[in-house]
């Protein structure tokens, strides 16, 4: 089995008053696929946007108890959210190309880690994209706005932008639903192809989608893990009744 | 009379009444700048813009010192305001976003917007006019500069309120700090919008006239000093279009129709602007 690479303990996270995660504990291992699945509002996404902190841009967001992270607690305040995001990456559901050409999106994290020197920029930038199976498909128009691209590309492009800072975990909140089958099958490739290098948790609606590319499935309900294991194990036997239940489409 | 013919009719009233209002509109509308045309293009000539104003009854001169004079208050007002309008929208959709405080501003500026400009004059003059004692460009680039602040804070604030807030998250996941993530990405975003915005603020003072009359009001002579009056062409066009003399009134006309050009140029571009960007 693989080492542990972050390690949830006792995590309880508030919306002001409202209580949206409670007590969860989930080991995520090294180089393997973790899918998070649950039916909507079970708080997979909030659980997600934990591990790099995003719910520290909004006021009245409150986390408790642990996530280890190197050997250190990534919830503490004294986290540098800057370094902590550029070493857990995360891809959102719908693409979020910027505003300027394929280059410049891919360099932009570069350039935030202080990475100017355009030969160097070149080459992170030719490695990411070809990381993402991106980089065929754009090698002649890098110049270009990355709004051109299609759907798909632009998710890609996105990934790309996420692994050119070379993160040791990626994030992925539902990177597929807003795509089509034959760009979710390319991302799932890369997702599966990928796992050499980071270690990647997705959130997922689609059940198919965690039982082809994960090693590990939580199923998460009403803010609480109900189960984590195996992510075979989890499809075929679940441990738990209510696993079982969401599984064979009881409920959800 | 069944119930088809009378709607048919309804409709009939409803198409005759809108359609004649806007006749109404657009017959005012062709015919002033029709009038300016006519009268404007008899007095264009190359003098207008290369020589000064020769005195009362003589024929001839030009009103090249009105010409500077506009674009320097302008160009001040424009570097005074479009700053101070882009940072203070700024400041509303992004760092005060949801905020009371914003919605408050918001309201404020919008009120402001349709403040009487000539009331922003005699505000300017309070200040900046009686306390030094004599009339002055920078006075008449503030006031201009006053009313065009509103206008670029409400549309930065609409235009970067418009940019989604995935597209921060995004910045933000790959560690970027709040002000690189608004002057790279969102400003980014949102840019040809503001440049729409500052183009039709600046087309909205460029014809001002009364608060240039309480501030920076007029000098026949040509002049690159702001700390003294400052001629403007639409000052000018007032002095001139009440003069008696013929003279001045045909320069009133070429005056009149440069700047109507002016403004027609700017708010062109800025619609230009718009379309290229969202027209796709």
């Amino acid at each position: 089995m693989n080492p542990l690479e972050l390690d949830v303990r006792e995590l309880n996270f508030y919306y002001g008053e409202t209580h949206a995660l409670k007590n969860i504990n989930l080991p995520v291992y090294r180089h393997s696929v973790t899918a998070l699945i649950g039916p909507s509002g079970c708080g997979k996404t909030t659980l997600l946007r934990c591990f790099n902190r995003m719910h520290d841009l909004y006021h009245g967001n409150r986390y408790s108890g642990e996530i280890i992270f190197n050997g250190r607690n990534i919830l503490s305040d004294d986290i540098d959210l800057i370094d902590l995001r550029s070493r857990i990456g995360m891809v959102f559901q719908k693409p979020t190309p910027f505003p300027m050409s394929i280059f410049d999106n891919i360099a932009y994290g570069l350039k935030l880690r202080g990475i100017k020197k355009r030969s160097d920029l070149s080459e992170r930038v030719e490695r990411a994209l070809k990381h993402a199976a991106l980089w065929e498909e754009v090698k002649d128009k890098l110049n270009e706005s990355a709004y051109a691209l299609s759907g798909g590309q632009q998710q890609r492009l996105v990934i790309a932008r996420a692994l050119a800072v070379e993160p040791e975990v990626l994030l992925f909140d539902e990177p597929t639903s807003a795509l089509d089958p034959i760009s979710t099958a390319k991302i799932e490739e890369l997702a599966v192809k990928l796992k050499d290098e980071v270690t990647i948790i997705i959130v997922t609606h689609n059940m198919q989608q965690a039982a082809r590319i994960s090693d590990w499935t939580g199923f998460l309900m009403l803010g609480e893990l109900i189960e984590i294991d195996r992510t075979d194990k989890i499809f075929t036997s679940p441990s738990e009744k209510l696993t079982e239940d969401y599984i064979t489409g009881r409920f959800g | 009379m069944n119930i088809e013919r009378k709607r048919r009719i309804t409709n009939l009233v409803a198409l005759a009444l809108s359609s004649l209002a806007a006749m109404v509109g657009l017959f005012w509308l062709v015919f002033i700048l029709g009038d300016v045309i006519v009268h404007g293009i008899r007095g264009l000539n190359l003098s207008l813009f290369l020589e000064d104003p020769v005195p009362p009854g003589i024929e001839g001169g030009g009103l090249r010192n009105a010409f500077v004079g506009q674009v320097l208050i302008t160009l001040a007002a424009t570097l005074i305001g479009v700053p101070v309008g882009v940072l203070g929208g700024t400041f509303l959709a992004e760092y005060a976003r949801g905020k009371k405080l914003s919605r408050v501003i918001s309201i404020l500026s919008d009120i402001m917007v349709s403040v009487p400009s000539i009331v922003v004059g005699t505000f300017v003059y309070a200040i900046m006019v009686k306390p030094l004692g004599h009339f002055n460009g920078w006075a008449g680039a503030v006031a201009l500069a006053i009313i065009m602040i509103p206008v670029v804070l409400r549309t930065t604030e609409d235009m970067l309120t418009m940019v989604p807030w995935t597209l921060r998250e995004a910045a933000f996941a790959l560690g970027a700090p709040y002000y690189k993530v608004i002057i790279q990405v969102v400003y980014r975003g949102a840019a040809t919008g503001i440049l729409t915005g500052v183009l039709l603020s600046i087309a909205r003072v460029a014809g001002e006239t009364a608060p240039l009359l309480f501030t920076s009001f007029n000098n026949s002579f040509f002049s690159w000093d702001m700390s003294e009056p400052v001629a403007s062409l639409t000052v000018t066009i007032f002095q001139y279009a009440m003069g008696p003399y013929e003279s001045w009134h045909l320069q009133a006309w070429a005056a009149s129709l440069v700047i109507t050009l002016f403004i027609l140029l700017i708010t062109l571009a800025g619609r230009f602007i718009l379309k290229w960007r969202f027209g796709r």
